[in-house]
């Protein structure tokens, strides 16, 4: 073999060789592609898993919540209405009577009303707008402190489990509020812009050092669920300076 | 007709030739068949931008060798005087430069913005070494140009490494087959392409002289290769049309 054959040769490996390294380098590629595909089905069954299993944690959350104040309401309002009914009624003055009917009516009413929130289709026919104000009212009934709510827009259109996560994101939220803040005032701010839609939930309360770990997983909690739904949990909070809550949901 | 003029244009090299002007044809009516938004998409009008500019150039590489004086006299203005016959500086500048640019701007195209800018800084980095290079002496427009092709292959090699690697991370691609994108093919075609076209630019010369049958082989695996990447390149056009073949892609246009 002369040295022009071998330098031919050479030439026609090379050739076979770049051929072969570019087609082992596009089936690399391909089976790459189909295990990382694999891994990627596994993570996101998993993502809607967690998702479905913190949906579902919610609505036991907001159903538990609801049969407490159903509790709180039959034995504070209803068993007090009733009584008063019973009084009434025996009584022997006719006006009395008449006032108990008007009770037992009013007991009807109250009746009527907490059965409708005993599953959660309430939350289907509530815009969160209506859910902020009822909530406040009650607080604000309980002489607790002081409630405002602006809203620059109507939060009425939103996926039911959005709608979900941010009823009990702000459930929650008005409850801490109350339970360690003692706010003299709460105030909720409803905005919307381009990008995204704010529920800022604020009290000139206690307060805490924001930047320091907390030990509970209530924040963490609230956090992950707006998290779940593409959103946002923004907490900046200094003793003595009260508490703002940032809720974001992108648009 | 003239004779000659048939035999430029068709019969001295039918492969070439005949392959160029179906494929031209076909990617014509494809492209004024798609609807006014996908005329205005890149991934549409970038490859019948290319497959276009290729006709352009390969019936002005005919023209050339039909009309020897025209030839000569653009020779001549290049400062070329001892090979009349070279048409070379005609296809260093189409294919070299030109067409390595628009590659880069096809593949461009098909990666995520975070790529996007680093195949940028590679056509400016190409481009200024490629006027470097030819208006300093070292690389003359009428002579075979080595460096400027090998710079312009890496760099096409180094993009196409970049849609490969969105392949297999981003979760758009994750979730669709590869074989059945069309990018995945262009992509597979461009890489066979430039790599097999690298060995056969590196060594057609020194074949010529020693082995003229192996090189004219090799040269006949380049054009094949070319006509290939240019199919592809109508298949691109074509495929609104091929919904059984090839998914849906993603435009990185909004990123």
């Amino acid at each position: 073999m002369n040295p022009t054959e071998d330098q031919i040769y050479v030439i026609i490996f090379s050739t076979l060789f770049l051929g072969g390294l570019m087609s082992t380098f596009v089936v690399a590629m391909v089976f790459i592609h189909r295990q990382r595909q694999a891994q990627n089905k596994q993570k996101l069954d998993q993502i809607k898993l967690e998702h479905e299993k913190t949906l579902l944690n919610i609505e036991n959350e907001i159903q538990q919540e609801t049969l407490t104040h159903i509790g709180r309401e039959l034995h504070d309002n209803i068993g007090q209405l009733l009584s008063l009914a019973k009084l009434n009624f025996g009584s022997i003055k006719e006006h009395k009577r008449e006032e108990g009917k008007e009770i037992l009516n009013l007991v009807i009413k109250e009746v009527r009303g907490l059965s409708k929130q005993l599953n959660l289709d309430w939350v289907e026919s509530i815009s969160i707008n209506e859910f902020i104000a009822q909530q406040l009212a009650r607080i604000e009934s309980t002489g607790f402190c002081q409630t405002t709510l602006h809203a620059d827009v109507e939060l009425d259109d939103l996926p039911k489990d959005q709608k979900l996560v941010l009823i009990r994101v702000i459930q929650e939220s008005l409850n801490n509020a109350i339970k360690h803040a003692s706010p003299e005032k709460i105030e909720i701010r409803i905005m919307e812009n381009k990008r995204e839609k704010q529920i800022l939930i604020t009290d000139n309360g206690k307060g805490f050092d924001s930047s320091q770990k907390s030990t509970g997983s209530g924040m963490f909690n609230l956090k992950k669920r707006m998290e779940t739904v593409g959103g946002e949990f923004n907490l900046t909070s200094a003793v003595g300076k009260g508490t703002e809550i940032k809720l974001i949901l992108p648009n | 007709m003239d004779n000659r003029l048939i035999e430029a244009f068709f019969t001295a090299y039918p492969l070439t030739s005949i392959s160029l002007y179906l494929i031209m044809i076909i990617g014509t009516v494809c492209f004024f068949r798609l609807s006014k938004d996908e005329r205005k998409n890149i991934h549409y009008w970038l490859p019948f931008l290319i497959l276009s500019f290729t006709f352009c150039y390969e019936n002005l590489g005919n023209y050339t060798n039909y009309n020897y004086e025209f030839k000569k006299s653009v020779n001549e203005y290049l400062g070329n005087f001892k090979y009349p016959k070279f048409n070379l500086w005609l296809y260093n500048v189409a294919t070299r430069q030109i067409g390595t640019v628009l590659y880069l701007l096809l593949i461009k195209s098909w990666t995520k913005a975070s790529k996007k800018k680093y195949i940028n800084w590679m056509i400016i980095v190409f481009i200024v070494t490629v006027c470097l290079l030819q208006f300093s002496g070292v690389e003359p427009i009428y002579l075979s140009q080595p460096i400027i092709f090998a710079l312009g292959a890496n760099m096409i090699l180094v993009a196409v490494a970049f849609y490969f690697i969105d392949l297999i991370t981003d979760p758009f691609y994750l979730a669709k087959k590869p074989l059945k994108l069309v990018s995945f093919w262009l992509m597979t075609s461009i890489l066979f392409s430039i790599t097999l076209s690298y060995i056969s630019s590196v060594t057609l010369m020194y074949l010529y002289e020693v082995n003229p049958i192996l090189g004219q082989g090799l040269q006949q695996i380049q054009i094949v290769m070319k006509i290939i990447s240019l199919g592809v390149l109508t298949l691109v056009i074509a495929s609104p049309f091929l919904p059984r073949l090839f998914d849906k892609e993603l435009s990185y246009e909004s990123y």
